[in-house]
């Protein structure tokens, strides 16, 4: 934990300073994980805004220091999946306008008013991003939790109150359904070898 | 080492290393100046709309009871105004209004067949 759970109950006691620490100390932290669960930096503050909002609003009920994370990040996977979701449905309404965002990023990258390398990650995280369409936005955060954020089993059935084997069951469904799309596919990423 | 160099193996593998490859595209970024700024003022917002929500809750269901009293004691008064009727059911009271038309009794009337038919 990279707080003192004195602090979280000082913030839960509605001490403003308190709770100021408690956002310094994990923001960074939660801003690369939803980063990483969403794939669009340009809403990465704002998703974490919600979720240190709604840690505000729920600090009442947390009754531990070792539920603290685990909460934390329940939070966090919440706001991304709810983030993903009216994403979804914004893209399904907007297609055109997707298109056209791909033809002004395709001309930046041809100009080179695009850093090169930041077109290099663009491009990885829209390959990975079309690769998880292929599986629910619940099932997308539940693989970037594990594959990407690196959290074990044991940490995961303590964010989503299910057990173990139950996740392991839907991780290996999840994983399957992508390595299809990856195998079907199998087109080089901009700037990278080919992964062929 | 070159994340690139990961690119080869068995499908496994190469998933494995594009999703390590994601992780360093995504690095953890830093937060803006604004970032605490516009925190608090969502939480001031939330706070407000949901003292407006529950004022307007408090306020229903202050004149829920309100109403609930004017109707209770609105039967009440009803209540006390009938006592103050006769306490005959319905059907005393029709009785007593035909009373004077005393019907008598009558006899069940008795045909005699007609001597012809005997």
């Amino acid at each position: 934990m990279l707080v003192d759970f004195e602090l979280v109950k000082r913030a839960r006691d509605g001490e403003g300073a308190a709770f100021n620490q408690l956002v310094a100390a994990y923001r960074k932290r939660i801003l690369g994980t939803i980063g990483r669960l969403i794939g669009h930096p340009e809403d990465v503050e704002d998703v974490a805004q919600e979720v240190f909002l709604r840690l505000y609003f729920s600090l009442d009920q947390l009754r531990s220091a070792e539920v603290f994370e685990p909460w934390l990040y329940r939070l966090t996977a919440n706001a991304a999946y709810d983030y993903l979701r009216k994403r979804r449905r914004r893209m399904e309404s907007r297609m055109a306008d997707l298109s056209e965002q791909q033809v002004v990023l395709a001309d930046a990258l041809a100009s080179g008013k695009v850093d090169r390398d930041e077109g290099q990650r663009k491009s990885i995280r829209d390959t990975v991003d079309s690769l998880l369409a292929g599986v629910s936005d619940e099932d997308r955060v539940l693989l970037m939790l594990k594959e990407v954020e690196g959290l074990s089993l044991k940490e995961l059935g303590k964010i989503y109150h299910v057990n173990e084997n139950a996740l392991k069951v839907r991780l290996f469904r999840a994983r399957q359904r992508v390595l299809k799309s990856f195998k079907a596919a199998r087109k080089p990423v901009a700037g990278l070898k080919s992964w062929r | 080492m070159d994340p690139q160099d990961h690119w080869t193996g068995n499908d496994e593998e190469r998933l494995d290393a594009l999703f390590a490859a994601y992780r360093s595209a995504c690095p953890d970024p830093e937060p803006t100046s604004g970032f605490m700024p516009q925190l608090w003022q969502k939480i001031e917002a939330r706070e407000r709309s949901s003292t407006i929500f529950s004022h307007l809750v408090r306020n229903l269901v202050t004149a829920a009871l309100a109403l609930s009293g004017i109707m209770a004691l609105a039967v009440s008064v009803s209540h006390s105004h009938a006592s103050t009727l006769p306490p005959e059911s319905y059907v005393e009271v029709l009785a007593e209004d035909h009373a004077s038309q005393d019907l008598g009794y009558f006899e069940p009337v008795q045909v005699e067949p007609a001597a012809d038919q005997r």
